[in-house]
């Protein structure tokens, strides 16, 4: 198997820093569950790979970060996309019903929330699995083999781009630019971004994926280490194939928005 | 330290903390001089500030290069109700990584130049907009505004003694058009990021009806510098009329892909063939992109031109971000042209006609003729939709299609004609444009 060199840091002249140090793990820390200070991001367009979306929204922690949001600008509108990244990072997708909520919340009519919200590409508009794989096919990353790296990745995953996987876990989709051009293939997937990544790398990537899934204790504990914020244990329930046995994954839904 | 790479021919002022962990957090920076400049600043009134970075001749990193003095020249001076400096953190445009660094590297060095900007300007809120994918810099951004509030830097009194200064972080959700400001403003404002007619002029009426000013990260990143060490300081780099250093961010078939920060007026071909070490596996050079997506290519011959916003004009092309994509021999211009093309269709807003329409049927076109199903008009076709797409539409996302198309079919004709002269021999082939890419996600 090839050699994985995944992230930015694994080339050029700089041996002597760890990952950690590169992606800002250490000086990040751990975030606080309410959010921390209201000025930095309170919220995030990405899921967490536990994806509750039947989960109550803005309650517990989430209400103090939904307060700090509504905090810092001087209209209702501005805080209408923290808001609905809030909902996404809940529920790991918006509903048309999380999307009514916050325009009730915000006292902003419900087609003007769908308008917005469906002009942004981040935001799911259908339910995606518990690991949305973002493949970027632009121009850099394509002239350097980035269809390869989403063939591969389609192919492994047994996913047409845009479907779950059988399985529930995987979501392959291409991406525009991801403003890593130097760093050919870049892949997103789920908040972390992966670079250099090459046809043959995508194997050992999954099955990174799935043996951290194997390790990770269902319901609310971060399972991105130190970068995804962990749920309010207090609001947090589980998924119901979770509840039914640990290994079992949501089946693709039927039915849902082509 | 570097990174990835270091070469001995840059000039490192911003780029200097590039694979410094340690001068990330506040306390490190500060070691390293941070803040000082602030400091400095505070002392100085707000006029005397913006006559130095007029002088310093600063242009905007963000791709149009207009004087960032000026800019905030236009500030009203008399306050009516808030200013507001909003921060473009968007970098979405193809062949662009090196606000990514600037963020991932040194949030503090942003939050100071930022805070200077607001002093310079009256502004009392700084919003940080960054493109909702850079979650890892947005995390580390908002980690030194945690940092910053908690030492006094910002907030109630800037370092003690300034004006009351707030700064917001706020994470876009996946739209090229938001890197465009105004486009950004109707973003802030919880809208879809849909550019606005000029004027009114965001000096006048920007983000909440109120004049606000947008500035790039790597040119906010530069005002501490010009602020410490002078205007004439930083004229000791690059040409009169380009003055000082800029990060060059170089992508595709190079040996050593990477953000170098160079004096401006660096040539071209030693950009790639020194610092970058070359192209990859020795291949030949077939054509260069000197400024992200959106800019006309160069091919191979053309690429000895300093590169200055004035020069890389006069070649024809702009220098837009310093996004320097290279393309090596073994590249098919047709399909990286289509592969831009699809992108602008993908990403254009749909409020201009010549921009929907057009960008969807270049799209179209370029599919076919890349798939062998092209048709002989197709390259005329091409060019008349360039040449309506091009200043009839409120921003330029639609001249940045036409550009990539005209300049590759302009330079690399006989990659068209050859795959037109494919299709021509498989007569009955049907139109092959299918959507290719799962982009209706």
């Amino acid at each position: 198997m090839a050699e994985r060199r995944d992230w930015a840091g694994e080339r050029g002249d700089f041996a002597r820093l760890s990952e950690a140090e590169v992606r800002g793990e250490s000086y990040v820390g751990e975030r606080p569950l309410d959010g921390g200070v209201p000025g930095s991001a309170c919220s995030y367009p990405y899921m967490l790979e536990e994806k509750q979306p039947e989960a109550p929204l803005f309650e517990g922690a989430y209400q103090a970060r939904f307060e700090k949001i509504m905090s810092r600008y001087p209209e209702r509108g501005g805080a209408l996309l923290p808001v609905l990244n809030l909902a996404q990072e809940v529920r790991g997708w918006l509903s048309p019903e999380s999307m009514d909520r916050v325009a009730e919340l915000l006292e902003l009519s419900p087609m003007y929330v769908r308008g917005v919200a469906t002009f942004y590409t981040m935001y799911n508009k259908r339910p995606v699995g518990r690991h949305l794989i973002q493949v970027c096919t632009n121009v850099c990353c394509n002239i350097c083999g980035a269809d390869d790296v989403m063939a591969a990745f389609v192919e492994a995953t047994g996913a047409e781009p845009g479907e779950i996987s059988g399985d529930g876990l995987f979501t392959v989709i291409e991406a525009e630019c991801l403003g890593a051009c130097g760093f050919p293939t870049a892949v997103q997937i789920n908040s972390r971004y992966y670079e250099n990544v090459g046809a043959a790398d995508v194997p050992s990537i999954l099955d990174d994926l799935r043996a951290r899934d194997a390790r990770a204790v269902p319901g609310w504990k971060p399972d991105i280490p130190l970068h995804e914020v962990a749920k309010d244990p207090a609001t947090a329930r589980l998924p119901d194939a979770v509840e039914a046995g640990r290994g079992e994954r949501r089946a693709p839904r039927d039915g849902g928005p082509k | 330290m570097a990174y990835p790479y270091r070469h001995e021919r840059e000039t490192l002022v911003i780029a200097k903390h590039f694979g410094d962990a340690e001068a990330r957090p506040l306390a490190g920076y500060r070691e390293r001089g941070g803040y000082q400049a602030l400091e400095k600043a505070l002392s100085m009134t707000p006029e005397e500030i913006v006559d130095v970075m007029k002088a310093s001749g600063l242009r905007g990193r963000g791709g149009a290069g207009f004087p960032t003095g000026v800019k905030w020249s236009f500030m009203p001076k008399e306050k009516k109700g808030p200013h507001y400096l909003v921060v473009n953190a968007d970098e979405s445009e193809p062949g662009a990584f090196k606000d990514r660094e600037l963020l991932r590297w040194t949030p503090h060095q942003l939050i100071e130049g930022c805070l200077i900007g607001a002093y310079a300007m009256r502004v009392e809120h700084v919003y940080v907009y960054s493109r909702g994918e850079f979650f890892e810099p947005a995390q580390i951004v908002g980690r030194a505004i945690a940092e910053a509030y908690e030492a006094g830097i910002v907030g109630e009194r800037v370092l003690g003694s300034g004006p009351r200064i707030d700064m917001t972080q706020h994470l876009g959700a996946g739209a090229y058009i938001c890197g465009e400001e105004t486009g950004l403003m109707n973003s802030l404002e919880g809208r879809r990021g849909q550019p606005r007619i000029k004027p009114p002029f965001p000096a006048a009426v920007g983000v909440f009806g109120a004049p606000t000013t947008i500035n790039n990260v790597e040119t906010l990143c530069a005002v501490p510098h010009i602020i410490a060490n002078g205007a004439d300081w930083y004229r000791q780099w690059g040409t009169e009329k380009s003055p000082g250093t800029k990060l060059f961010n170089v992508s595709g078939h190079v040996k050593r892909r990477g953000n170098y920060e160079l004096p401006l007026g660096f040539p071209l071909r030693d950009l790639i063939y020194d610092v970058c070490g070359g192209i990859e596996g020795d291949r030949s050079l077939k054509a260069v992109i000197p400024g992200g997506s959106s800019v006309p290519m160069l091919s191979a011959d053309e690429i000895d031109i300093p590169m200055d916003y004035e020069s890389v004009a006069a070649a024809g092309t702009m220098l837009g971000t310093a996004s320097v994509i290279v393309m090596d021999e073994t590249t098919d211009i047709v399909k990286a042209t289509r592969r831009m093309v699809e992108f602008y269709a993908h990403e254009s807003c749909g409020q201009c006609t010549p921009c929907r329409e057009g960008t969807t049927w270049m799209a179209k076109i370029m599919r076919r003729i890349e798939n062998g199903a092209g048709r002989p008009e197709d390259i005329q076709t091409l060019l008349d939709l360039g040449k309506n797409m091009t200043g009839t539409t409120i921003c330029v996302l639609s001249d940045s299609t036409a550009a990539p198309v005209n300049s590759s079919i302009a330079k690399f004709r006989e990659e068209y004609d050859a795959k037109l002269a494919m299709a021509a021999k498989t007569v009955g082939t049907p139109d092959s444009t299918a959507a290719t890419s799962a982009l209706a996600h």
